[in-house]
């Protein structure tokens, strides 16, 4: 990842929902974003050049772009048909981003155009994100990463963030994932914590 | 077989996806099953023929994946009901603004006229906001027309919503008028989702608060939430409008299935609902006769 002093920055083409540049890099603020608020916070996974990302929910493109100035690839889920043209004009001006139309619960519907990826990245409001995380876990590569960043609120608003968390990691574990890394991603989201796992060995 | 965008993989054997991107798309999603799934690779794609290289295979895709997606979003904004919806939402807010500015309007009146006064003075609000306008000079006044430029609009637009509902939803807009049919749908977030919400949901549509309330503490359950605003329920007896209000939530769940999935009015239909509705609200509290229809089932 690139840093400049404590600031994150991605390298690409600026202007894309008035972010700050400083020089010809684009700051990556985690106010904004909830993965640059786990790069600040913990880990994360390292994206490289030659990286190929699923990234599931991706709404208005947002964070889509600072992750396609990184990567190879990024092949972009999102649902929702208004966030979608704001994705398709992003995904305009980057050559590297796949902008797909359809629901991340039912993978069946994309994985013809999808392949094999080194990271899923998944960011969806649903209630069942555990779940989703375990279909979608069929696109990635043996050694493959998977960030899950957990809306609390979008699985039960009357349960504790801390029930949801706990009850989210013993999902993932049962479906056989490793938990590489997690934190709640204070101070930037409230109510939102960052799963980092690997898919079980082949 | 494997099945991806490009083409079909047999034994090694590949046949490339004939059509232009949009067949490709339909085709590629209609066909998967998760548990057999090998995802697609570059070279199979260049060894079928489709592409160059995988900087070729990358473009290629994306256009795809472009066409699909403006094609759909085209389709999901094409429902009848997508504009209806920003309409009536539209008027309420600018009910909202236009009362948030009579009352910002007036009170800085009473400024310059220390004498004025509502009180015991019954002035419908226009009349008020035409006056001021009358009376006074620079900014205030311009405000003041601005509200009533603002209101006229408001008057059109809701002409225009309850038109555009009885189009839409015939039978519903039939049984509650096109404005309250319009605000259910609005509430419900669709004319598919109102279709697929049981006749106690529309009930209390727009309750939110008193619903919430209910479920957390022992205070009563709301009888009415949006359709309180049809006379049928405002004007019933107070002792039978929870009545009236179940029996008109059910038939209203019986019209908007007819308008998601018919789309056209059903008279046998509606003449039956009507019916049952006018029965509810006059025979208070001993509903004994059934009326023989369509619309009589649950």
């Amino acid at each position: 990842m690139i840093w400049i002093g404590d600031v994150l920055v991605s390298q690409g083409e600026g202007g894309v929902y008035n972010e700050r540049m400083l020089g010809n890099a684009r700051v990556w603020d985690p106010f904004r974003s909830k993965l640059a608020a786990l790069y600040h916070d913990g880990t994360g996974v390292e994206l490289t050049s030659d990286t190929r990302v699923l990234y599931l929910g991706a709404a208005n493109g947002t964070t889509v772009s600072h992750v396609a100035d990184y990567v190879d690839v990024v092949y972009a889920v999102e649902f929702a048909p208004r966030p979608m043209q704001d994705l398709l004009e992003v995904a305009r001006r980057r050559k590297n981003i796949v902008p797909i139309m359809a629901d991340a619960t039912r993978p069946e519907q994309y994985a013809p155009l999808v392949e094999t990826v080194d990271l899923v990245y998944q960011d969806v409001a649903q209630p069942d994100q555990a779940m989703i995380a375990i279909r979608n876990s069929a696109f990635l590569k043996p050694d493959g990463k998977m960030i899950l960043m957990l809306k609390t609120r979008s699985v039960d608003v009357r349960k504790e963030p801390v029930v949801v968390f706990e009850e989210t990691m013993e999902a993932l574990v049962s479906a056989g994932f490793v938990i590489q890394e997690s934190l709640w991603l204070l101070p930037y989201h409230q109510d939102h914590a960052a799963i980092v796992c690997a898919k079980p060995g082949v | 077989m494997r099945s991806y965008w490009f083409g079909d993989v047999e034994d090694g054997q590949c046949t490339p996806a004939g059509g232009d991107a949009l067949a490709k798309f339909d085709r590629a999603r209609s066909i998967t099953r998760m548990d057999t799934y090998v995802p697609p690779d570059w070279e199979l794609a260049v060894a079928c023929g489709a592409c160059r290289d995988r900087e070729d295979y990358i473009k290629k895709l994306r256009e795809v994946c472009f066409a699909a997606a403006e094609r759909d979003i085209r389709e999901q904004y094409s429902g009848k009901d997508a504009e209806l919806l920003q309409m009536v939402r539209t008027l309420d807010e600018m009910d909202t603004v236009i009362n948030l500015l009579t009352e910002r309007a007036v009170e800085w009146y009473q400024l310059r006229h220390p004498t004025f006064t509502r009180k015991y003075r019954k002035t419908p609000a226009h009349i008020l906001v035409k006056n001021i306008r009358d009376k006074s000079r620079g900014a205030l006044s311009f405000v003041a027309g601005e509200i009533e430029r603002l209101s006229a609009t408001r008057t059109e637009l809701a002409k225009a919503v309850s038109g555009r509902a009885n189009d839409v939803m015939p039978n519903t807009s039939a049984l509650i008028g096109g404005l309250v049919a319009a605000r259910l749908m609005s509430h419900a977030g669709g004319l598919s989702d109102l279709s697929r919400l049981p006749a106690s949901a529309i009930q209390v549509l727009g309750a939110r608060t008193a619903l919430f309330a209910h479920l957390r503490t022992k205070s009563p359950s709301p009888k009415h939430g949006i359709i309180f605003q049809h006379r049928r329920v405002h004007n019933a007896p107070r002792e039978c409008r929870g009545k009236v209000a179940r029996v008109l939530a059910g038939k209203l769940a019986i019209a908007a299935r007819i308008d998601h999935y018919r789309g056209v009015a059903d008279p046998v239909f509606l003449e039956s609902a009507q019916a049952r509705i006018d029965l509810t609200g006059s025979v208070t509290g001993k509903v004994t006769g059934k009326v023989i229809g369509r619309g009589n089932e649950p």
